[in-house]
């Protein structure tokens, strides 16, 4: 996957690149918005981060040119303000989705994936596989070795997260904003994502399926795949 | 009062006040022209007799049909040749609205005396005031109506300006994004200085409110950007070969970042809340969202072994942000669920005038009034940053909502009412009751 990265911090946009790169994707950096526009009018992308607030221009003003130029890329806006307007500006201009800073990379990484399987840009867009794991995001059902396992939402979306970030440590808090969202107001509950996880594995193990999610001390967990 | 009418009721009372004296001077005037006229008059008359008489002629042709009376008079001359008496004379009805005035006047013709009266009855000082009266009587009415239709009539054209300007500074609203204050022109001195007032003002409480507003939001990407960096490269970080002891190191530095950014983005959403950025003109079910915010908490609630019992009415319609309400009462639940004992117990009740949230918990250990203060906790624990309640209360401030706490024999209860007025009083449960504060979520 090839992904435009505009965004005016250079150290952010590295932190992205370095962590999307890790996922085999292509990624290129326009520090701003003269360079992004000039970029999007050469090449292709699958996938465009945009910052909202550029040195030189607004982020919005990008998403307008990518319509008008009939651009089908993916579109995600990364976002500081969380001002109400912005957001709902930025999708009617075109936008798939938006994080707001500071992020989580493994919550963008799965925003990305989210909307690259929306666009249906890769295979059957709604299943996404591992091994013997099977999820079809469409009906929100998992599978583990065909046979089909009885996981709440919360459950689901937690294997999906663990799928998309595979061999990724993520931390509590980041599994915790991913599954309750940002504005729910709970600093990390985290017995509560512990309590989650543990489900999750045991009704995996239940299904004969490997554990691959092995608990990181400390810090949160990983679904490790080089585990048999 | 209007100020048309304030103008109106003034100028009526100088008519009226005017009227009196100007009348009271006319009638001198009047009656004195008159009896000089008079005067003046007989005067000649009588010269003209005593012209006669030198002549030798007999004044008999001349006085015939005239009060004119012709006699010698006994005695020194008068100082005064031309002598004035008025009279009135009451005993007839008649002459009653009349005064007599004579004039006697003395010639010496030879050694003798003559005396020469004439005398005639002239209009009483008290007729004259009568006729005007009537008169006086119908301008003032006149005038009356005069001022009151002309006032009304010029209101509208003169005043239109300062009405155009009332309307144009009600209808002025800071937070639309062309907030530019459309004054009609005028032609009047003090609306051209009063709508160039009301334009400078306007245009500076414009520009410090973008200020204002440029600053928190640009305070919240400054700082979210470097958190987000912080963030990025921890996440970077634990990708690496790590031990337990540094995995552990970035674990609590995750906390801290977590922490820092929910503070910033509360502290942002106060900023907002205080610049009244969310202001919504549309009704929302707030049931509906309650429902809602219950489901999200739902897994949390079992966890803690939580009974939760919810009373809500249907059709429960507000207008607020959505945002804000989801925020409003989640807020609220998850300190009912952070707060309670394991096993607890919450209520959530929800009628048209309010909602109330009651839950389990150890008695509070603050003071009720710092309750909805910012950064002030019940107990120090992680979980929390102390803005919880403060953007609650400043989310019921701003929608007009009062919220109030109360802790009552084990049960904080937290009430929320919507549109202070039309909500019916309820009564302060019991006097002993313990009242202190539900420790602030964050």
């Amino acid at each position: 996957m090839k992904v435009l990265i505009v965004e005016d911090n250079r150290e952010l946009s590295s932190g992205i690149a370095d962590y999307l790169t890790g996922e085999k994707y292509i990624c290129e950096p326009a520090y701003d918005f003269e360079t992004a526009s000039e970029k999007l009018a050469l090449f292709t992308y699958d996938c465009i981060l945009v910052d909202i607030m550029l040195p030189d221009g607004n982020g919005l003003e990008l998403l307008k040119q990518i319509r008008r130029d009939d651009i089908r890329s993916g579109i995600l806006i990364i976002s500081a303000k969380d001002a109400l307007d912005d957001k709902v500006k930025g999708l009617d201009e075109g936008a798939d989705d938006y994080v707001i800073k500071p992020f989580h990379m493994s919550e963008l990484h799965a925003r990305l994936r989210a909307i690259y399987r929306r666009k249906k840009l890769e295979g059957p867009s709604n299943l996404v596989s591992f091994n013997e794991i099977e999820l079809n995001t469409d009906t929100v059902e998992a599978k583990v070795n065909q046979q089909v396992l009885d996981v709440t939402r919360k459950e689901f979306d937690l294997l999906l997260y663990f799928i998309v970030n595979k061999n990724r440590v993520l931390s509590k808090q980041a599994i915790a904003a991913h599954l309750w969202g940002d504005y729910t107001d709970n600093l990390a509950n985290f017995d509560f994502v512990y309590q989650h996880v543990k489900n999750l594995r045991k009704k995996i193990s239940t299904a004969e399926g490997t554990d691959y999610i092995e608990t990181v001390y400390g810090l949160g967990y990983k679904f490790n795949t080089s585990k048999q | 009062m209007k100020l048309i009418n304030k103008i109106t009721i003034w100028f009526l009372g100088v008519i009226l006040l005017v009227t009196p004296v100007t009348m009271f001077i006319s009638r001198n005037n009047i009656k004195k022209h008159l009896d000089q006229a008079e005067i003046s008059r007989m005067t000649a008359v009588n010269d003209h007799v005593y012209k006669q008489l030198l002549a030798g002629g007999k004044p008999d042709h001349y006085t015939h049909g005239r009060p004119i009376e012709v006699s010698l008079y006994q005695g020194e001359m008068p100082q005064q040749k031309v002598q004035v008496r008025k009279e009135n004379l009451a005993e007839d009805d008649m002459v009653k609205k009349e005064c007599r005035i004579s004039v006697d006047s003395y010639y010496p013709i030879g050694n003798q005396i003559y005396k020469i009266s004439s005398y005639n009855f002239v209009l009483n000082s008290q007729e004259i005031f009568d006729g005007m009266l009537y008169t006086v009587a119908w301008k003032m009415l006149m005038m009356v109506l005069g001022v009151g239709l002309t006032a009304r009539f010029l209101s509208r054209i003169i005043l239109q300006p300062f009405y155009r300007a009332m309307k144009a500074i009600k209808h002025f609203d800071l937070k639309r994004g062309d907030s530019k204050l459309q004054l009609p022109h005028t032609t009047t001195k003090e609306f051209q200085e009063l709508n160039a007032f009301l334009q400078k003002m306007t245009d500076k409480a414009a520009a410090d409110y973008a200020a204002v507003k440029e600053f928190s939001e640009n305070a919240s990407h400054e700082l979210q950007t470097p958190l987000a960096i912080v963030r990025s490269k921890l996440d970077l970080l634990s990708q690496t070969e790590i031990d337990d002891r540094q995995a552990s190191l970035i674990g609590d530095m995750q906390s801290a970042i977590e922490r820092l950014s929910h503070i910033n983005r509360s502290l942002v959403l106060l900023t907002k809340l205080e610049n009244q950025e969310y202001k919504t003109e549309e009704d929302i079910k707030f049931c509906t969202v309650t429902k809602q915010v219950m489901a999200t908490y739902e897994d949390w609630i079992k966890m803690k072994d939580i009974r939760l019992r919810s009373n809500l009415d249907k059709n429960v319609s507000l207008q607020i942000h959505p945002v804000l309400a989801e925020i409003l009462i989640g807020n609220l639940l998850s300190n009912a669920i952070r707060y309670n004992n394991t096993g607890g117990q919450i209520r959530i009740d929800l009628t048209r005038q309010w909602l109330r949230i009651s839950n389990t918990g150890h008695p509070p250990d603050l003071p009720t009034a710092d309750m909805f203060r910012r950064f002030k906790k019940g107990n120090q624990c992680n979980e929390s940053t102390g803005l919880g309640l403060a953007i609650v209360k400043q989310i019921c401030d701003v929608n007009d909502f009062s919220v109030t706490y109360q802790f009552e024999q084990g049960w904080h209860e937290v009430m929320v009412k919507f549109h202070q007025s039309e909500s019916p009083t309820v009564a302060d449960s019991g006097d002993n009751s313990r009242e202190g504060q539900l420790a602030v979520s964050g």
